[in-house]
C-alpha cells in the first residue's frame, strides 16, 4: 500500500492509494481522480515531520565525484521541515550562485520509537519509504559542520514524495534502480546497491546515539551524476518500485514574491 | 522530546559566536580542514530528542560500546524566541519579530571538531533544557546588554558578557531568516561563552540571565 497527504477539492486530506491506483480517504471515502491529475496538490507524505537526518557521501562513486575518500563512518546532518516541499511543486535557485544541484535519495520514515535498535530488527523500525531531492548549493560550502546549514536547510530545498510505499512491499530496499533526469534527459543513473551505509547500518549507529521517533526521516544519499540545475528545469526523481518525484526550478524572486 | 518543552518545532543554535575563543583558534581555522575561518555565522541543530526543560535530569551519555563517556560540557545561551514569521528580514526590523527570550543549555560531548555536523555530540537525548519560562521581548531592552552565568554546584565556572559576540542578536536573525523562514515558537541560542565548563556525574548546573531567568537541571548517572 502506498500512502500520501494531498489536497484536493479545497480539502487537506490523508489517502491510500490501492495497486490498481484507486485513492481512498482516511475516512474511507474513494476520490474519483487519477493520480496524475492536475487537480491534486501534492503535499509531504509526512504528517508531522520530524528529524529529517541526511547522509552525505554515502555512495562510492559519489565520494570520487566530490574528491572524497569513502567515508569510515557516516557522515549525517539535520535539516527541518521548512525545507520540505511536495511532488510537482518548485524549488528554488538562490541568485548569484554558480552551482545548484540535485540529489536523488531513498527515504526511509521511522514508524517506531527506538533506541539501541539493533542492525537485524532495523526495519521494524521502518514504516515505509520514499523519494526526496536534496539539493545542495555548492557556493555556500564552508568548513564547519559541512554539510553547513546554509546549503542544505533552505526553504523549499527538500522535495519529498509523492507517498510512502511501505516496508513490506519493498524486498530488497538496496537493489532499487535510482535515476534522475532534466528536462528529460537523464542525468544521473544509479542504483542503491552501491549505497555504503545503508538503513539498517544507519538506524543502528543514530539509535545509539539518540532515541529515533515515528515521524523521523533518513535520507540515505545519492549517487554519482549530479548537475547544475536552473530556473525552468524541471527534475525527476526515480527510485524503481518507490516513486518519482517532480520539481520544477525557479528563481528566488519568483519563489519569495512580495517576501523578495 | 518533552511534553511541555518551550521550543515548537526548530532550536538553532550558533556555534563560534565568542570573539575571544574565534580569535584563539584563528590559527587551527587557518589549517586543514578548515582552510580559512568562517566568513558566515556557524550553525546547528538540537533536534526534537534533545528539547528538554526546566528541572529535567540530564543523561550522561554512553559511547557506542555502552559504557559511560569519559566527559560532557554545557554552554549556555540567549534563546531568542521568534513571535511571528519571520521571512527575509533586515538586521534593522529584526527585533520586531521576536516574541520573547529565554534560556538554552546546550548540554554535550566536548567540542573537539567543528568540520562536520556533530550529530554524536549534539544529538544526545535530553541535552537541550529549554526555560524557565519565555519573558516577553518588551521586558528586555537590549537583549545585546544581558550576559549568561553558568555555575555548577554552587560555584561560578562561566560569564559570558553578549557583548562579546561576533555577531549580534538582530545580525543572526537576520541571516538566518534568509537562509530558512522562521515560525512563531522556535528559538535561536545566539551565542555560548567559547570555553565550555566541563562536568562530572551528579552537578547541578544553573544557567542565569538576569530579567530571563536560571534554568537548572542535573547531570544523572552520580
Amino acid at each position: 500500500m502506498r500512502h500520501a497527504r494531498i489536497m484536493f477539492d479545497g480539502r487537506e486530506l490523508d489517502i491510500d492509494i490501492a495497486a490498481d491506483d484507486t485513492i481512498t480517504t482516511s475516512e474511507g471515502e474513494v476520490l474519483n481522480v487519477a493520480l496524475d491529475s492536475d487537480a491534486i496538490t501534492w503535499l509531504p507524505p509526512v504528517k508531522t515531520p520530524g528529524t529529517i537526518f541526511a547522509l552525505g557521501i554515502n555512495y562510492a562513486d559519489h565520494a570520487t565525484e566530490l574528491a572524497f575518500e569513502p567515508p569510515k563512518e557516516p557522515l549525517i546532518f539535520i535539516k527541518h521541515a521548512n525545507c520540505l516541499t511536495g511532488h510537482k511543486q518548485v524549488s528554488y535557485r538562490p541568485d548569484n550562485i554558480d552551482y545548484q544541484h540535485y540529489e536523488c535519495e531513498l527515504v526511509a520514515v521511522i514508524g517506531k520509537r527506538g533506541k539501541n535498535i539493533k542492525r537485524e530488527d532495523a526495519l521494524e523500525y521502518v514504516a515505509g519509504y520514499t523519494v526526496c531531492n536534496d539539493f545542495a548549493i555548492r557556493d555556500y560550502l564552508e568548513n564547519y559542520y559541512r554539510p553547513n546549514l546554509r546549503v542544505k536547510s533552505r526553504d523549499s530545498l527538500l522535495p519529498m514524495g509523492p507517498w510512502i510505499v511501505d516496508t513490506a512491499d519493498i524486498p530488497d530496499a538496496n537493489a532499487l534502480k535510482l535515476t534522475t533526469t532534466v528536462n528529460g534527459k537523464v542525468t544521473q543513473d544509479g542504483s542503491t546497491r552501491d549505497m555504503i551505509f545503508n538503513v539498517p547500518f544507519i538506524i543502528e549507529y543514530l539509535s545509539k546515539i539518540m532515541t529515533l521517533n515515528p515521524g523521523d526521516m533518513i535520507c540515505t544519499g545519492t549517487p554519482h551524476g549530479i548537475v547544475d540545475c536552473q530556473p525552468g528545469d524541471t527534475i525527476v526523481c526515480t527510485i524503481e518500485d518507490v516513486c518519482s518525484l517532480e520539481t520544477r526550478m525557479v528563481s528566488e524572486q519568483e519563489y519569495y514574491g512580495d517576501k523578495y | 522530546m518533552t511534553a511541555k518543552t518551550l521550543v515548537n518545532s526548530k532550536l538553532v543554535c550558533v556555534a563560534l559566536n565568542d570573539k575571544a575563543q574565534l580569535a584563539a583558534l584563528e590559527g587551527t581555522f587557518n589549517e586543514a580542514p578548515y582552510n580559512k575561518p568562517p566568513t558566515q555565522p556557524v550553525l546547528y541543530y538540537k533536534p526534537h530528542n534533545t528539547w528538554s526543560v526546566n528541572g529535567a535530569d540530564v543523561e550522561w551519555a554512553k559511547d557506542f560500546d555502552g559504557n559511560d563517556v569519559a566527559a560532557m560540557a554545557v554552554g549556555a545561551s540567549l534563546g531568542v524566541v521568534i513571535g511571528k514569521e519571520t521571512c527575509r528580514v533586515s538586521t534593522e526590523e529584526a527585533l520586531n519579530y521576536v516574541g520573547g527570550y529565554t534560556l538554552v543549555s546546550d548540554y554535550s560531548l566536548p567540542e573537539e571538531s567543528y568540520y562536520r555536523p556533530d550529530i554524536k555530540g549534539k544529538c544526545l537525548d535530553g541535552s537541550a533544557p529549554v526555560g524557565p519560562e519565555i519573558v516577553a521581548a518588551d521586558k528586555i531592552a537590549a537583549p545585546d546588554a544581558l550576559s549568561v552565568t553558568i555555575s555548577v554546584n554552587g560555584e561560578r565556572k562561566s560569564t559570558f558578557p553578549l557583548t562579546q559576540m561576533q555577531r549580534s542578536v538582530a545580525e543572526l536573525i537576520s541571516t538566518i531568516s534568509y537562509i530558512m523562514t522562521l515560525q512563531p515558537g522556535e528559538v535561536i541560542a545566539v551565542g555560548f561563552a567559547g570555553k565550555r565548563v566541563a562536568l562530572a556525574k551528579g552537578d547541578k548546573v544553573e544557567a542565569s540571565i538576569e530579567g530571563v531567568g536560571t534554568l537548572s537541571n542535573t547531570l544523572g548517572g552520580a
